[in-house]
């Protein structure tokens, strides 16, 4: 095809070679048209998705509903270090994935609700929680109270969120670009560092961190010196760094130690 | 604070006790990182990652995904023609376009189709793999950034050499001709041979020449023959000349 047209186009200007006053103005206006073949992307496969029959969000108690609503500790091991549950997906494609601990209010979850069920459309998406109702009660003293007097009142209730949690989950006949701006607008008013990820971009997070881990250079690991006590280095370090390895201070996750 | 006081209390020799102190009420504050001991910040400074050496600098070598792409079906048809090429033509020159426009490609085109010489061209994409895999896969380096290929069923080398000339732009950078991969000079120096049918009238008329002049030399007297011998020996050994021209005197 393209040397079909090469090759007229040759033979165009061998006949304006012929009219010597009109080989220049003609090959001013000659231009080559380049032919192709156009493919087409194969459209993604929908066939096995599931669409439940309620696919929005549903809606999250501000109170647990409890007999006898007790005061806890703060209780700060909720928040910190990797999360053990509800860390891979179940159901759906696309995710906020937590990149720190933190605790979750009814407000910001109310936000989550309100902003995807507004946005998605329920005919083809499907939105899943994947956290609880806040069941945590935090205490506070009334404003103009004076201090002691034992703890105070029960003010609201948190959910505690650690870092590499799913918080939200969606799916159905969507791509990550369609359903990637409702859900990085969430994920940037969340009160931790949080991050949309699709399945596949979080296997690979997961395997580039344990290829890191893998193909470290430096022959002397956190996990070498804190479990060999080199040094006395114990005596510095707590139970936590045993084993996260100083991957983790607190709430604080570091995705660049290994 | 219990325990270590509980350790001062008990005055045993040989037993280390637990010197762990017990923490006392919330001193967690989640908002900020917590200060860390020196002892801890150098041993997080020591145990820093360090990333394997990168033999060579990112994208000096084509990825591997590039070598493992899927042929659609434009390159298979791509493919099959410059398979064709190479069957049918017996002369393949490799020319690097370069920045030359389009008006100065179909002059270059019009001066060698007068020749039967026509102008090929084929992405690299599909040129390398093809190359690769034939038996030309020596051909393959000369396939770097915009080649064109020049081909003819007749090694017109000299026609070729002198259309492209006259366009600077053009650079020739090696061709297969009868299958046989040569490099510029090489086909500099296969333009200055006379053609095939020439070089063979030569030999042929070399050939016939011998046996001409040998049946004209029988036809001659023998006597004329036998004096050609007897000079023809003489030259053959210079040193008994002196020697055996007063015998052939005396004989005669």
């Amino acid at each position: 095809m393209i040397s079909l047209i090469k090759s007229a186009a040759g033979g165009l200007t061998g006949v304006c070679r012929v009219y010597g006053h009109q080989q220049v103005l003609s090959q001013c206006c000659l231009k080559t048209l380049p032919a192709g073949l156009k493919t087409f992307q194969v459209p993604p496969d929908y066939s096995d998705v599931f669409l439940p029959s309620k696919p929005k969000l549903k809606f999250l108690n501000k109170v647990p509903n409890l007999k006898k609503a007790k005061k806890e500790m703060k209780k700060l091991r909720d928040i910190q270090g990797p999360a053990k549950a509800s860390n891979t997906f179940i159901n759906g494609q696309y995710a906020i994935v937590a990149l720190g601990g933190g605790y979750l209010r009814w407000g910001h979850l109310e936000m989550i609700r309100l902003t995807i069920n507004r946005k998605m459309d329920s005919k083809t998406t499907f939105a899943r929680w994947r956290i609880n109702a806040p069941y945590k009660p935090i205490t506070r003293k009334g404003l103009g109270q004076r201090m002691g007097g034992g703890k105070g009142a029960i003010d609201h209730y948190v959910t505690p969120v650690r870092c590499g949690r799913l918080i939200i989950e969606m799916g159905g006949m969507v791509e990550l670009g369609e359903v990637e701006h409702i859900l990085s607008e969430v994920a940037k008013k969340l009160p931790f560092p949080a991050k949309v990820m699709s399945k596949e971009s979080h296997a690979e997070m997961l395997k580039m961190q344990a290829e890191k881990e893998q193909n470290n250079q430096n022959p002397w690991t956190f996990k070498r010196i804190a479990q060999g006590n080199m040094m006395g280095i114990r005596k510095v370090l707590s139970p936590f760094d045993l084993h996260n390895h100083g991957r983790y201070s607190g709430k604080f996750h570091f995705p660049e130690r290994v | 604070m219990a325990a270590t006081l509980f350790a001062k209390f008990v005055p045993k020799h040989g037993w280390l006790p637990l010197t762990q102190t017990v923490r006392h009420g919330s001193k967690a504050v989640t908002r900020h990182r917590k200060p860390l001991h020196i002892l801890k910040q150098k041993l997080l400074a020591v145990t820093k990652y360090i990333p394997p050496p990168q033999p060579f600098p990112r994208g000096a070598y084509p990825s591997e995904s590039d070598h493992n792409q899927e042929d659609n079906g434009l390159m298979l048809l791509q493919k099959k023609d410059l398979k064709k090429i190479f069957e049918d033509y017996k002369m393949i020159a490799v020319v690097q376009n370069n920045c030359g426009n389009a008006e100065d490609m179909v002059i270059l085109k019009h001066r060698l189709h007068k020749h039967g010489i026509s102008v090929k061209f084929f992405p690299n994409k599909v040129t390398r793999p093809f190359l690769i895999n034939s038996i030309y896969c020596n051909m393959a380096p000369l396939f770097i950034g915009p080649t064109v290929l020049l081909v003819s069923k007749e090694p017109k080398v000299k026609e070729m050499l002198t259309s492209l000339r006259a366009s600077p732009q053009m650079t020739l950078l090696g061709a297969c001709i009868d299958d046989t991969l040569l490099s510029v000079q090489g086909i500099v120096s296969y333009s200055k041979l006379p053609a095939m049918t020439v070089v063979q009238g030569e030999l042929v008329s070399g050939l016939t020449m011998l046996t001409s002049h040998t049946a004209s030399l029988l036809q001659r007297h023998p006597a004329h023959l036998s004096s050609l011998l007897q000079q023809y020996i003489k030259q053959q050994n210079p040193n008994n000349g002196t020697e055996a021209s007063p015998t052939a005197e005396q004989a005669t």
